[in-house]
């Protein structure tokens, strides 16, 4: 039932929409249609993964938290701080084999991300920190920081490069699309499984929902519910930070201040949007990129009839809509945001 | 009796003319040049960065000591007054304001300090002050001679430009050059080319916007591609360096230098020489021979480095044509007035 | 617990020394110091540069000027985003709302000259409000009729914002797009409004090189309003109600619906004022680069107030100071304006998790350890 969430169901069904006409427009008579192009090309729609990466890995460290009961509204710094990282370890090891060190870089993107997890975690567990002050202070936090460290004279030299899947690859539309990326893309795209098999159909997973629903049961249960919770934190962050290391060592190849760019925030509505579900997430990051994709093929068709500001305020206006329209209610965690505290500790 | 009286007239009058001498000669003796940034680093491989290597220029040049120049990162568009501010009280002689931003601010402070000089960067000058250069380029000349370029060098017919945000009119300029350029080459050209659709602050800022448009505009045939708009074109110039067959164009500074990791496809860069141009009006305020009003820098395409085999020599004879043409007058890109 | 409930008063008393003065100055404090610690690493010199912080913030009337008027701006946002919070909405949004404050009260402020300034400018700074209430009263309906998130609703609305404010502004590059209907023309290619009316600008409240204005005065009456709407009237007692517990204010007869709606309105109000204030008392115009990104310092300023309206004034003079001193700071000694963000973290951080703070000075905690910043929202199941 929770795979079939309202939004997943909606999601994969446009997505399959998407595909059959992006290889009639391929393989048809119907790609002469300029319009068809702008909907439908192969352009937008590597842009549209390209840009639903970053979501979707937020939203996904979203989840994990949120689904354990801890808010987390710091994903943007988590990111920042995963991107600084790799950056960091990037341009430290320039030396090394490229792919030694792209290695060690995502390595050290993941564990500043997860650093950062255990920070959050922290703050709201061990010192009762307010969960939304705790994700306001690692966003101002990692912004600060990573400003203020930045070497800039610093480079990184070469980032990942994408590899082809043997076959898979050859079909029209669906491989060049799905098939044709660099590692990073097809982790992230497989973590939506994993992470979704995780929480739905593991002990791991019953155990972070039962925390994040009723903390006080489980912890009758004899679930630990505050290392739960850090756990989850932890992986959270990670994910984050993976989601930091790819804009910095597989989509740009360098660092930029604040080059997250709302990112974090984006990933949060998609988490909200896709109602805490990873497939629903990933849902929610995939329309949020398409409709950027759109918004840019509109621009490169040269389209000046309507000034390109309204032409850009449709990923925003689209969002709202589907928020409200198809989505309507959501439910969080219900014990999200409280601090559990365990009888009999002080 | 008339006679003596005009001597002590001339005597006086030397002797004035001596006192302003010392003067001068004391004040010119160290000045002091302070920097204030647009929104942005005094390193960040873009124009504040140009400006300020022209602030480092007139000191070697000038023999200035290392804290006779300072900078002033702005944080905050509205704080562009309160940081010129800092140098006055400080009384530095010279202040730069980097970026078309700074305009009004500058123009106020140059009003209500006529002794302070200014170089206002990007800073087109309505009325002429005496104590205010603006310091302005031919953007679109520059961006002409790089869509002449591109449009020789393609294969697909299909050219892309990846830009900052066009509320910035130098950013346009560039593009309109580019376009007309192109088409001066090739009529029938398919120039694509888009604006970052995010506000200012960001414009100049997202590598990954950049880089992801410039996939997009190559998935669609493009395969020469500028990159004008600070980091934003940055990030295009890296996404089509690890792409095989594609040419890109850089901006501002030679930026076979600023961006290395573009190398692999960098053809060449349309250029605006900021810092030359900064160092030599500091150099002006120093000898005093300071202007005000609009003061040109030099505008024109970077060398081809490693591709200077890859562009053919009738290709080159055209540039050259053009190159003449538009500083004689003759060809118009049809920007601005 | 023993301990809470023996000599009530005294203990009470021990609670304000911890809780308001002695915790939030430790706090401050620690965030210097540990500030100090991280320019000392990467080699700059703290001495130097708190030198400078402090000369840019108080050294001269110049310095105090700008420093009141930094405040304002981050008073008005704070407010906006604690207001929220006190009826459990997590306003994003402010942002947004000051930038549609600012273009709205452009709008009337670059038309209908001669005016007198008594009626031209209360109508720019009214609509300025009007605007930003608008923007921030869209997200509480749809919520309400909806069940559209807030969050996600007021991130998109200042993207929304930011964009619609460009259009109104925009020149139209020169392939024939038209410019936008606030643009000035005589401004060439610049994208930006012409100046605002003397009679609509907000007047200096001494002359150069003061920089501050009347609008800090507007700042404190807002202050002083919204602390005796949330605290001293039906209304108040509403929007605090339906934060705390939405589903006892329903049985207790509140009609949480308009009072979301309310709230949200109301906090786009105090955050279109603060871009009104700013566009008609310093900027005098509009242009893109005056976005909003105060509005996302307003939610800082909030948590750091504990979302009390007076708390709220206190780290806006903090934050004012902060702000104030970066760039005398930078002259001074050539440390970057962004360990001041690492200061405000810190300080955000000690303040609202006192036991932090407790534990680094090993301070006996006074009764519970509650005194914690405790806000009313999580994602608002409603």
């Amino acid at each position: 039932m929770t795979f079939w969430s309202r939004t997943a169901r909606i999601s994969v069904c446009l997505a399959l929409l998407m595909m059959i006409m992006a290889i009639l427009v391929e393989i048809t008579p119907l790609g002469e249609n300029p319009w068809m192009r702008v909907f439908f090309g192969v352009s937008a729609l590597n842009f549209t993964l390209r840009a639903a990466i970053p979501l979707v890995l937020g939203a996904l460290s979203g989840i994990l938290c949120e689904r354990s009961g801890i808010i987390n509204i710091g994903i943007e710094g988590m990111m920042l701080a995963g991107a600084f990282a790799g950056f960091v370890a990037k341009s430290s090891t320039n030396d090394w084999p490229l792919y030694a060190s792209l290695l060690f870089s995502v390595l050290v993107a993941l564990g500043v991300g997860g650093l950062m997890g255990l920070l959050h975690g922290l703050f709201s567990i061990r010192f009762r920190m307010d969960q939304i002050i705790s994700g306001t202070v690692i966003i101002i936090l990692a912004a600060g920081l990573s400003s203020y460290l930045y070497d800039r004279d610093a480079i990184s030299a070469g980032k990942f490069t994408p590899i082809p899947i043997p076959l898979l690859s050859e079909i029209p539309v669906i491989g060049p699309v799905l098939f044709n990326n660099a590692p990073i893309t097809y982790v992230a795209l497989v973590l939506v499984f994993v992470v979704h098999v995780a929480i739905f159909h593991t002990r791991w997973g019953l155990r972070t929902r039962a925390v994040g629903e009723h903390p006080r049961a489980a912890d009758t249960e004899g679930i630990n519910v505050n290392r739960q919770r850090y756990v989850n934190t932890m992986l959270g962050g990670m994910l984050a930070g993976l989601a930091g290391g790819f804009l910095v060592l597989e989509a740009v190849g360098q660092f930029q201040e604040g080059m997250t760019a709302g990112r974090g925030f984006i990933s949060l509505a998609a988490m909200i949007f896709g109602n805490w579900t990873p497939f629903g997430a990933l849902g929610a990051a995939t329309l949020f990129g398409y409709t950027q994709a759109l918004q840019n093929e509109f621009l490169l068709a040269g389209v000046t009839t309507i000034p390109r500001q309204f032409v850009s305020m449709l990923p925003y206006i689209v969002t709202i809509v589907a928020v409200s329209g198809l989505v309507g209610r959501v439910r969080p965690p219900a014990a999200v945001g409280n601090p559990y505290d365990t009888e009999g500790s002080k | 009796m008339p006679k003596p009286r005009i001597s002590w007239l001339s005597v006086l009058w030397l002797s004035s003319v001596m006192l302003l001498l010392a003067i001068t000669t004391l004040s010119a003796a160290p000045i002091k040049v302070g920097l204030v940034t647009d929104v942005g680093r005094v390193n960040d491989r873009s124009f504040n960065q140009s400006a300020w290597e022209g602030v480092e220029l007139a000191k070697s040049n000038l023999g200035l000591g290392d804290r006779d120049i300072k900078y002033i990162e702005t944080q905050d568009a509205k704080d562009y007054a309160d940081n010129l501010a800092q140098f006055i009280e400080a009384e530095y002689q010279v202040i730069v304001t980097v970026g078309f931003a700074l305009g009004d601010a500058t123009v106020k402070a140059a009003k209500e300090n006529p002794d302070t000089l200014f170089i206002g960067v990007d800073q087109y000058q309505g009325e002429a002050l005496p104590n205010l250069a603006g310091l302005i380029f031919h953007e679109d000349q520059s961006g002409f001679l790089a869509g002449v370029l591109a449009a020789g060098m393609t294969k697909s017919g299909t050219i892309a430009a990846v830009l900052g945000t066009d509320l910035i009119p130098p950013v346009v300029a560039f593009n309109e050059g580019y376009i007309a350029g192109a088409k001066s080459v090739n009529p029938k050209i398919n120039v694509i080319s888009t604006y970052h659709p995010g506000e200012i602050s960001q414009a100049f800022v997202d590598p990954e916007w950049g880089a992801a448009t410039a996939k997009q505009a190559m998935d669609q045939g493009a395969d020469v591609i500028f990159g004008a708009g600070g980091l934003t074109g940055n990030g295009a110039l890296q996404e089509v360096a690890s792409q095989k067959g594609v040419y890109c164009i850089g901006v501002d500074a030679d930026q076979w230098f600023t961006v290395p990791a573009a190398h692999p496809c960098l053809i060449s860069s349309a250029m605006k020489l900021i810092t030359p141009a900064v160092a030599d009006l500091i150099g002006q305020a120093q000898a005093g021979t300071f202007k005000g009003g609009n003061v040109f820098g030099a505008a024109g395409l970077a060398p081809f480095h490693d591709f200077d085999s890859a562009v053919p020599q009738p290709l080159k004879d055209m540039l050259t044509a053009a190159k003449a043409g538009l500083d004689s007058g003759i060809i118009k890109t049809g920007y601005g007035n | 617990m023993a301990q809470a409930n023996s000599k009530e008063p005294k203990n009470i008393q021990k609670r304000f020394f911890l809780g308001v003065l002695l915790i939030p100055f430790l706090a401050l404090l620690t965030a210097l110091v540990a500030g100090a610690v991280v320019m000392l690493a990467f080699g700059d010199d703290p001495i130097l540069a708190y030198q400078g912080l402090f000369q840019g913030a108080f050294g001269s009337g110049r310095a105090w000027s700008v420093t009141i008027r930094k405040m304002i701006p981050f008073i008005l946002t704070g407010l906006s985003v604690a207001v929220a919070f006190k009826a459990g909405l997590f306003n994003i949004g402010a942002s947004g709302q000051f930038v549609m404050g600012s273009v709205c009260s452009v709008a009337i402020g670059i038309h209908f000259e001669g005016l007198p300034m008594i009626i031209h400018l209360p109508l720019a700074i009214l609509s300025g409000m009007l605007g930003g209430m608008i923007w921030g009263a869209i997200p509480g309906l749809l919520k309400v009729t909806t069940g559209a998130h807030e969050v996600i609703v007021t991130i998109m609305m200042n993207y929304l914002a930011s964009l619609f404010a460009g259009w109104t502004v925009y020149a139209g590059g020169t392939q024939g797009q038209t410019p936008g209907p606030l643009w000035d023309r005589t401004a060439r290619a610049i994208s930006e409004t012409p100046d605002v009316f003397e009679s609509a600008q907000i007047p200096w409240l001494f002359g150069p090189p003061y920089r501050v204005h009347y609008g800090v005065f507007l700042a404190l009456i807002a202050v002083f309003i919204v602390w005796w709407l949330i605290y001293k009237t039906t209304i108040g007692f509403e929007i605090r109600t339906v934060g705390q517990n939405p589903k006892a204010a329903r049985y207790a007869g509140i009609r949480v619906e308009k009072t979301v709606v309310l709230t949200m309105g109301l906090a786009g109000a105090l955050a279109g004022l603060a871009g009104t204030i700013e566009t008609l008392g310093l900027n005098h115009k509009f242009a893109p680069e005056f976005g909003g990104q105060v509005g996302f310092d307003g939610i800082t300023v909030a948590l750091l107030g504990q979302t009390h309206p007076f708390g709220v004034v206190i780290a806006s003079f903090l934050f004012g100071a902060l702000d104030a001193g970066a760039a005398k700071m930078q002259f001074e000694s050539g440390v970057a304006a962004d360990i001041i963000q690492v200061i405000q973290a810190l300080v955000l951080a000690f303040v609202a998790a006192p036991l932090i703070i407790k534990a680094l000075f090993r301070l006996r905690s006074g009764g519970d350890d509650g005194h914690a910043t405790k806000l009313n929202t999580s994602w608002g199941g409603s």
